[in-house]
């Protein structure tokens, strides 16, 4: 089926995304916190092939930069120097997958840091950083959306399914927390938890923060299916031979709500990125050294970086294809709704 | 009648329970918040202290929220360590500056995503529509972040907005005129990152509902009758789309609220957003809950607005309530 | 039809004293009101009779149906089946009698999940039941499906690849694969064709002889009911307005609902239906 392919066009790019970010390692060239404080606020450094004096060459390179006559922050191409990018070459070590230790990385040069996406104060690569930082926040948006899921699923099952006060309680508590602007109730919980943490402890309040926080709307979508899913007649057909409430929830009930749930993701992810880097950005989220696509670009906040250091804003557009994705496949989603529903 | 007021004790209600939850994140949240004071070297040892007693950490919790909630309805919402003053006054200028920027940004987009919602339902399928659906696409996809910073970038660069503050230093000086061009120049680059952030977003909703009202089975047989098509959208389907769309309407009130509070600390809005943000920092507790709670009101006001608008405008609500 | 012995000996199969369910319906605006589906419902079936209750829509068939087959618990009455009163039983007991009575809904559409294949709906009240092996399990599901006239190699379809004739048969296939001991089918001709709801009900009454079922046959259509059962209870309001046997009913039919009844069945004859005397 037509719309089945493009689900699927989407889930691959989504995957493909993800895969570079997983092995950020194999495809970052250097370690996100390796400084270089003789480099800082270098620009990118463009990819040529053909030289100074015209010649193409088959092999992509770049030339370093050096600060230019009388100024200090000003860089220029050194045309004198070639620096070829080598493939598959051995770096800095790090672990593949958090398991294997390995040094290769897609690409490098000799003696010399490239840096295709610039520097930051410290020298750090930002290509690197970008990467690294993709695994944060790209896993804090997505753990967060599970654990909503998971809380919100559970709550819209118990109030669907059994009703009554139970019911009535649950979506009370719901409306209440629909009736807080979602990212002031984020800063809100965010204030009443301790402020200093080191990353790890942050990563994990995040997820927590943003779980408790948007579990509400999913809840209500997964009560309706529910309700309505429970009137059904195949399950009363199911109690009628003597199904028990567990079996009628697992078997029919709840595969019910899975296109909704998987609509769900594709809309929750990016919003939880999103929140994760306004966290980060602001310095409530994910500290330093530890890279995340929010803490990359707070160094914007200072006027000087904003006016003279502009690709210090690029990982803000380079964030835009996993957006994309997700967008793409929750569009679809919507679209698809239920393959299987019997035609009057 | 009887639904206004019911809509009202429903909002009512919402405060309450928002209240109690607030009260119940400062007084149940681990790593003790007063000991974190302590920490901070513009509180002094003494006003914690006192400020213990004064909150009453030993008291019972209905207790201390009952105090709690009647100082706030006197109008005195606590107490902010790091300005020194009471926390209301504070709020209140900071809220009025957020309230201008939510509104006009609220304004626009739906004078925007209205017509060409509509517009683009109407014209579904053609070229046109699909380009625009492309480009709602495109806009959506770009972070929130990234839309504040790019406008930032480009009042800085290109000089013709100022970047940040809501009037220029010398805005007493200025004639009315000029007070107004100057607020105006000020508002544009918020107001648009605003609203580009939200646009996308309630265009596609606003298309999705009236297409849906389009492929009614009604208004297939009022066509029939050989009602002209202007009159058919006009009086007939979107009176009919106007419940999900002032639905629509509730919700992005939050929505544009929570994107304000970014737009306000990355433009340097002085609204609720920085402020909040700064007592975050500074530990101040009861500058957080206000600011919390005032939003809080501003969005239940909101959707309470747009359960009165529905009653105006879905006949059903009406016929329910009088029966 | 089959004429059952009054005989002394006897008893009822299911019997049914004053049943009464109300419950509470949420308007719009949020407000409740009181709705008394069933109001003090009384009657016997015999076993391996059928008895057909006729009534218009909103006269509480269905609530009796759901009450009946233990889906709904009534507010208030007495539910003897096989002479135990059911309505004191726990849910694990309750399960029990479910499985001895089985209902047979009015929307063939929805009486299935629709991701699951026939095999699996069909079985899916054995596997439930859980002391069958799985080649047995295939075997009874085959044998059903040929016995409802439902083609073995239907199993790996999905329901919406069937017609409504064959998801009647197969929703009757299902609830006879654990034996019940009656069979309660609300209003389950109602959605088909005339065509196919002959073919159904003669399916239904040769089912009934082979297996010495019980039947409850819940429908509006007078005709139908006195095509198929051996006795008519006349529904209307949540009470029981007249009963008896079909030929009495009608042709000297007592309650004006009766009558409406009687007058809405459509006639093929010239002359033009007798006006209900009023």
């Amino acid at each position: 089926m037509r719309g089945r392919r493009a689900i699927s066009n989407w889930v691959l790019l989504l995957l493909a995304l993800h895969a570079i970010v997983i092995l950020a390692g194999f495809f970052a060239p250097y370690d996100p916190a390796e400084q270089d404080r003789k480099s800082p606020y270098l620009p990118p450094m463009q990819i040529h092939f053909v030289d100074a004096q015209r010649h193409f060459h088959a092999r992509p390179f770049v030339y370093p930069l050096r600060l230019r006559e009388g100024a200090f922050d000003q860089y220029e191409e050194n045309t004198a120097r070639h620096l070829p990018l080598r493939f598959f070459v051995q770096g800095a070590r790090y672990q593949l997958l958090g398991l294997v230790p390995i040094r290769m990385h897609l690409f490098g040069a000799e003696n010399e840091r490239v840096y295709l996406l610039g520097s930051d104060s410290y020298g750090r690569d930002q290509l690197s950083r970008f990467l690294y930082g993709g695994q944060v926040s790209l896993f804090a948006g997505l753990l967060g959306a599970g654990m909503t899921l998971l809380l919100g699923s559970s709550v819209g099952a118990i109030a669907g399914y059994y009703g009554g006060w139970r019911d009535d309680l649950l979506m009370r508590l719901a409306e209440l927390f629909l009736a807080l602007p979602w990212l002031y109730l984020l800063f809100a919980l965010r204030a009443f938890l301790p402020l200093a943490v080191n990353p790890l402890q942050a990563f994990f309040l995040i997820i927590a923060v943003l779980g408790a926080v948007g579990w509400a709307r999913p809840a209500r979508l997964v009560r309706g299916v529910v309700m309505s899913a429970k009137e059904r007649d195949f399950v009363r057909a199911a109690r009628g031979f003597g199904a028990t409430g567990g079996y009628l929830l697992r078997r029919h009930i709840l595969p019910q709500t899975l296109s909704v749930l998987f609509t769900q993701v594709a809309i929750l992810v990016p919003q939880f990125v999103l929140a994760e880097m306004t966290l980060s950005f602001l310095g409530l989220g994910v500290p330093d050294p530890v890279p995340s696509w929010g803490n990359l670009l707070s160094s914007l906040q200072q006027y000087s970086v904003l006016v003279s250091y502009w690709w210090m804003y690029l990982p803000a557009l380079i964030m835009v294809p996993f957006f994309l994705g997700y967008l793409g496949l929750g569009s679809r989603l919507q679209e698809q709704g239920e393959p299987y529903k019997i035609g009057k | 009648m009887r639904y206004f007021l019911r809509r009202l004790v429903h909002a009512v209600f919402l405060l309450v329970g928002v209240s109690v939850l607030a009260f119940v994140f400062t007084v149940l949240a681990p790593g003790n918040y007063f000991d974190e004071m302590r920490l901070n070297p513009q509180i002094a040892p003494e006003t914690i202290d006192a400020l213990r007693t004064q909150y009453e950490v030993n008291r019972p919790l209905p207790i201390r929220y009952a105090h709690w909630v009647g100082s706030v309805l006197r109008g005195d919402m606590g107490f902010s360590f790091a300005y020194n003053s009471p926390v209301a006054p504070l709020l209140l200028v900071r809220a009025r500056n957020t309230l201008l920027l939510t509104v006009t940004a609220m304004l626009l987009s739906w004078g925007l995503a209205l017509p060409v919602g509509i517009w683009s339902a109407v014209h579904q399928g053609r070229m046109s529509d699909r380009l625009l659906s492309w480009g709602t696409a495109a806009l959506m996809v770009i972070p929130d972040l990234a839309l504040a910073l790019g406008f930032l970038i480009l009042a800085v660069k290109s000089g013709w907005f100022p970047t940040g503050g809501m009037v220029s230093l010398h805005f007493e000086d200025l004639s009315f005129l000029g007070r107004v061009r100057d607020l105006l120049l000020h508002m544009a680059l918020p107001t648009a990152a605003l609203v580009l952030s939200v646009l996308p977003l309630l265009v596609r909703h606003v298309r999705a509902a009236v297409s849906e009202v389009l492929d009614a089975p009604f208004l297939l047989a009022a066509e029939g009758h050989g009602i002209p098509p202007r009159t058919l959208l006009y009086r007939y389907a979107l009176p009919a789309a106007a419940n999900p769309l002032i639905s629509l309407f509730g919700f992005s009130i939050g929505t544009l609220l929570s994107g304000s509070l970014l737009v306000e600390v990355v433009m340097s809005w002085p609204g609720l957003g920085p402020f909040l943000l700064e007592a975050i920092l500074a530990r101040d507790l009861y500058v957080v809950i206000g600011g919390v709670l005032l939003s809080t009101f501003f969005l239940v006001g909101g959707n309470f607005l747009a359960d009165l608008l529905l009653y105006w405008a879905d006949p059903r609500i009406r016929t329910e309530t009088s029966s | 039809m089959n004429a059952v012995e009054n005989d002394k000996n006897v008893q009822p199969l299911l019997e049914v004293e004053n049943l009464v369910k109300t419950y509470f319906r949420r308007t719009l605006t949020g407000s409740r009101e009181n709705v008394r589906a069933l109001d003090g419902v009384s009657f016997s079936i015999f076993p391996g009779s059928t008895l057909a209750i006729v009534g218009a829509s909103g006269s509480g068939k269905s609530t009796l149906a759901f009450c009946l087959a233990c889906l709904e618990k009534p507010t208030s009455g007495a539910i003897r089946f096989e002479e135990r009163e059911i309505l004191q039983f726990d849910e694990k007991e309750l399960r029990g009698v479910r499985r001895k009575i089985q209902l047979i809904f009015q929307d063939p559409a929805n009486s299935f999940n629709p991701r699951w294949q026939v095999l699996e709906i069909l079985t899916e009240p054995l596997a439930l039941q859980g002391n069958l092996s799985r080649e047995e399990i295939r075997l009874r599901a085959h044998a059903l499906l040929e016995q409802v006239g439902l083609a073995a190699q239907m199993d790996g379809k999905l329901p919406l690849e069937l017609s409504g004739g064959q998801r009647q048969r197969l929703a009757i296939a299902r609830a006879l694969i654990i034996e019940p001991k009656m069979l309660i089918l609300d209003e389950a001709l109602s959605a088909l064709d005339c065509s196919v709801q002959a073919q159904i009900a003669n399916l239904l009454v040769e089912l009934q002889r082979s297996r010495g079922l019980t039947c409850l046959f819940i429908t509006h259509d007078m005709a139908m009911a006195a095509h198929l059962a051996d006795e008519i209870a006349v529904m209307s309001k949540g009470r029981i307005v007249e009963q008896g046997h079909p030929d009495k009913i009608l042709k000297q039919p007592q309650a004006g609902v009766t009558r409406e009844l009687l007058a809405a069945v459509p006639r093929l004859d010239s002359a033009p239906a007798q006006e209900p005397e009023s």
